[in-house]
C-alpha cells in the first residue's frame, strides 16, 4: 500500500458549520429536491420511497434514506493498484493525490506549442505517472483525438493499464464503452471475482449543478454500481454561476449534489464503493470563465473534506489546478496554495493536482514533474512534526556542545534522509553551478527530467497471457 | 578469501560504517565489523595492503563518489564514508611504511584564513581529503598568512587549501599567496582555493592554481595536481 499521509489538521468549518451545512442538505432534498433526466433512476428512487414526480423528473430524498444510505456506503475504500504496493486505502483524512482531466490538447514535449492529444498521449502520461513517487495514482488525463468514438474508451483504458501498474481511474464516453472497458479489466484480473477483490480500476460519473444529475451519466452511475467496482460522483458547481455565490452557499449544493449521487448508488447496489465528489470552483467575474487555479476552490475541497469525514464516506477532491497556459509562476503559486490545503485539510483523492494547466484544457509533461515536486512539499507539510525522544535529540546536542556541528553525527545520518524534502525540480545549487549546467529555469529543468522518465522508465507489464487474450478479445485496441 | 573482504571493505565504506557500531544507511549491518575491523581482519589475512587501499578503501570512496553526483548520496553519506576511510587509514600507515610504499598521496596543509572563523566546509574538504589518501595537517581557523607559510616549510607540503566564507576575508587568501612568494615557497608548493564568495575568475586574479566549488572538486584537484602532475 503506498502510505499516504494522515492529513485533517485544516479545518476551515467549524463543527455548527458542518452540522448547518448538513440541515440545509436535508431541507433542500426534502422541499426542493434534485432534477434527474433518467428514466431508470426515477423508477429505483420511486421504489425504494422517495417522492417522485415525473412530469418535472424531481427527486424528493427524505432524511431516512439519506442516513440509511450514507451508512450503508462503505467507509474505507480500497483503490488497487495492479501492484500491491500502488493500493490507496482511503479513509478518514489520509490523503493521496494524481492525475485528472480529461483534455483535449497537451504541450508537446518537444516544440512546447499546444497541440491536440493522440493515444500516445495516453501512454506517455500513464508512463510518466508511473514513474513519480508522489502521483499516487492515473486519472486517464487524455482524449485520444485521432480515435472513433466508439474505440476511445477501451483504448483509453487498455493503453493506461498497459503503461502504469498504479491505480487506474476514468471516465468513458459510451454506456457500450464502458461495459467493454468492465469486462476487459476482468478478463486482465483473471476473472470477474477477482476484479471485484481487486479492483485496479474505478470511475467517474459526474453529476451536474445546480440541483441536475445527467441523463447519460446517470447511466453510466448505475452501470458501475450494479457492477460493484468503485465509483465516484463529483459535482461541479461554480460559485457565482451554477451554485450560491458564497463558499458556504457553494459547499452545501456541492453537498446535496454529490449525496444524490452516492445515494442512488447506494439504492442501486447497497455497500458497493462510492466516493463523494467535488470538482467544485468558482465563476471568474470578469470574464465568465472556469477558474480552475483559484483559492476559493482549494477551500471549497477542503470544507468538503470536512463534509465527507462528517458523513464518512471517502472524498474524491480537485486541488492543484492552474489557470496558467504554460508551467511559469502563476501555474507553481496556484498548484502550490490548492494542493496544500486540500491536503492539510485530509481530502483523500485529490484528482487534477498533476499536470494539468489553462482551466482543465492542456495537459503538460514537465508539469507533471514540476507537480511530483510540489505533492511532495504538500505531504512533507501534512506529515507535520514528528516530537519524541529520539527527535527531540538532547543527548546529541549535550554531546556536541557549543560551537560544534552536527554534520557527521550519527544522529544526522539516521534522519536527513526521512526528515527533509528533496526536490527533484528545485534548483539548490550555487549560482557558479547553476550556470555551468547551462542557467535553466525550473520548467526547463522539469522538460529534460520529463525526457528522461519516458525513454528510461518502463512499468510492470500486464501478463503476456491476458493481454494476448484481450488483444484478441478486443479488436479494436490499437 | 581475499576477494569477500576486500568487497565487505567496499560495501562498509559505502555504508560510512567505522565500526561495528555504527548503524550505516541501509538495514542488515546490525553487529557486522565495519570497515576499521575489516581492515585489521584483512591485514591479519595477510591480504596485500596496497590492495587493500586501491581494491578496497580507494575503491569505495570512488563509488561513493559516483552516488554523489548522481544525488544519490548527500553530504552526510560522505563524510561518514570519508571518516570510516579516514581512521582505516591511520591503521594503514605503519604496515605501507613498512612496505616501503608512500603512506598517502601527499602531504596538505588546510586553513580558513585570518579574520574568518567559518569551518565547516573547511572541515569538509579535510575529511574528504584524508579519505581520499592524503595527509592533511588542519590549521583550524583564522588562521595568519605567516602561519600557514610557516607550516608549508616546516612539513614540506605539496598542496595548500585556502578557506574563506566571506568577502572581506578573501583578501588574506591573497595575501597568503604573497606570504608564500615572499618566502620563495610558491614553486614548490599549490594552492587551491575554495569557499562560498570566491571562484575560478578569483583563483586566477590572485594566482592560485585552482578553485574548487565543492569537497569532491577539491579531492579531484588534489589529485589532478599532487597525483598525477598537474595533468
Amino acid at each position: 500500500m503506498i502510505h499516504g499521509e494522515q492529513g485533517g489538521r485544516f479545518k476551515p468549518l467549524t463543527e455548527k458549520d458542518i452540522n448547518s451545512i448538513h440541515e440545509m442538505t436535508v431541507r433542500i432534498m426534502e422541499e426542493v429536491g434534485v432534477k434527474i433526466p433518467n428514466k431508470q433512476a426515477l423508477e429505483i428512487f420511486e421504489q425504494k420511497g422517495a417522492h417522485v414526480d415525473h412530469n418535472t423528473q424531481i427527486v424528493k430524498i427524505p432524511r431516512a434514506m439519506l442516513e440509511e444510505t450514507v451508512n450503508s456506503a462503505p467507509s474505507r475504500v480500497v483503490l488497487c493498484g495492479r501492484k500491491e504496493e500502488h493500493d490507496l486505502t482511503l479513509e478518514g483524512s489520509r490523503t493521496y493525490s494524481g492525475t485528472g482531466g480529461t483534455v483535449l490538447n497537451c504541450l508537446d514535449l518537444e516544440t512546447g506549442r499546444r497541440r491536440p492529444t493522440t493515444l500516445e498521449d495516453v501512454k506517455n502520461f500513464a508512463l510518466i505517472t508511473d514513474a513519480l513517487d508522489n502521483v499516487s495514482f492515473f486519472v486517464i488525463n487524455v482524449y485520444p483525438t485521432e480515435l472513433q468514438l466508439q474505440e476511445v474508451d477501451v483504448n483509453r483504458f487498455f493503453h493506461a493499464f498497459s503503461n502504469t501498474s498504479k491505480h487506474v481511474m476514468g471516465g468513458t464516453y459510451t454506456l457500450e464503452g464502458l461495459r467493454r472497458v468492465i469486462k476487459m479489466s476482468e478478463t486482465l484480473a483473471g476473472s470477474p471475482a477477482k476484479l471485484r477483490e481487486r479492483p485496479f480500476v474505478s470511475f467517474i460519473t459526474c453529476v451536474m449543478s445546480p440541483l441536475l444529475l445527467d441523463n447519460k451519466y446517470t447511466d453510466f452511475l448505475i452501470e458501475v454500481a450494479r457492477q460493484g467496482l468503485p465509483l465516484a460522483t463529483p459535482a461541479e458547481p461554480l460559485a457565482g454561476a451554477t451554485s450560491p455565490c458564497t463558499l458556504a452557499g457553494t459547499i452545501a449544493t456541492n453537498n446535496i449534489e454529490t449525496l444524490t449521487g452516492v445515494i442512488l448508488a447506494q439504492l442501486v447496489n447497497p455497500g458497493t464503493p462510492t466516493l463523494y465528489g467535488s470538482v467544485a470552483t468558482n465563476m471568474d467575474m470578469k470574464s465568465g470563465s472556469y477558474l480552475a487555479g483559484s483559492i476559493e476552490s482549494g477551500l471549497i475541497n477542503a470544507g468538503l473534506a470536512q463534509m465527507a469525514q462528517y458523513y464518512g464516506i471517502p472524498f474524491y477532491a480537485t486541488a492543484g489546478m492552474s489557470d496558467s497556459k504554460l508551467p511559469d509562476c502563476q501555474a507553481g503559486y496556484e498548484k502550490a496554495a490548492t494542493s496544500m490545503i486540500a491536503s492539510l485539510a485530509g481530502a483523500n483523492y485529490i484528482h487534477d493536482a498533476a499536470g494539468i494547466l489553462e482551466f482543465c484544457t492542456t495537459a503538460s509533461y514537465e508539469q507533471m514533474v514540476i507537480d511530483n515536486d510540489i505533492l511532495g512539499i504538500c505531504l512533507r507539510a501534512v506529515r507535520g512534526i514528528e516530537v519524541n525522544e529520539d527527535t527531540l535529540a538532547e543527548e546529541v546536542l549535550r554531546r556536541v556542545g557549543p560551537g560544534g556541528n552536527f554534520l557527521s553525527e550519527e544522529h544526522t545520518i539516521k534522519h536527513f534522509r526521512s526528515e527533509f524534502f528533496y526536490t527533484k525540480v528545485a534548483d539548490r545549487q550555487s549560482r557558479k553551478l547553476w550556470e555551468k549546467d547551462g542557467s535553466l529555469d525550473a520548467a526547463e529543468r522539469a522538460r529534460k527530467i520529463a525526457r528522461e522518465l519516458l525513454q528510461n522508465h518502463r512499468a510492470e507489464p500486464l501478463p503476456q497471457e491476458a493481454q494476448e487474450k484481450v488483444r484478441a478479445d478486443f479488436q479494436e485496441i490499437k | 578469501m581475499s576477494e569477500d573482504i576486500i568487497d565487505k571493505i567496499i560495501s562498509n565504506v559505502l555504508q560510512g560504517r567505522r565500526d561495528k557500531d555504527d548503524e550505516g544507511i541501509d538495514e542488515g549491518y546490525e553487529d557486522q565489523p565495519g570497515v576499521t575491523e575489516l581492515v585489521n581482519e584483512a591485514l591479519e589475512q595477510g591480504v596485500d595492503v596496497e590492495k587493500i587501499l586501491a581494491e578496497g578503501l580507494s575503491r569505495g570512496m570512488e563509488l561513493v563518489g559516483e552516488k554523489y553526483e548522481t544525488g544519490e548520496y548527500f553530504i552526510p553519506d560522505m563524510l561518514a564514508a570519508a571518516e570510516a576511510v579516514g581512521a582505516a587509514m591511520e591503521i594503514m600507515e605503519p604496515h605501507l611504511l613498512k612496505k616501503g610504499s608512500k603512506e598517502s598521496k601527499g602531504k596538505v596543509i588546510i586553513a580558513t584564513v585570518e579574520k574568518d572563523i567559518h569551518d565547516i566546509g573547511k572541515n569538509l574538504v579535510s575529511i574528504m581529503l584524508k579519505g581520499a589518501g592524503f595527509a592533511v595537517i588542519d590549521l583550524g581557523i583564522n588562521v595568519p598568512a605567516s602561519r600557514i607559510a610557516e607550516e608549508v616549510e616546516k612539513e614540506n607540503a605539496g598542496l595548500v587549501g585556502l578557506s574563506a566564507l566571506l568577502d572581506t576575508t578573501m583578501p588574506f587568501m591573497a595575501k597568503t599567496i604573497e606570504e608564500l612568494e615572499n618566502r620563495n615557497l610558491r614553486d614548490k608548493v599549490k594552492v587551491i582555493i575554495g569557499g562560498a564568495p570566491t571562484s575560478d575568475q578569483f583563483a586566477r586574479e590572485i594566482g592560485a592554481d585552482a578553485f574548487g566549488a565543492d569537497a569532491f572538486a577539491a579531492v579531484n584537484l588534489a589529485e589532478k595536481l599532487m597525483v598525477r602532475g598537474g595533468k
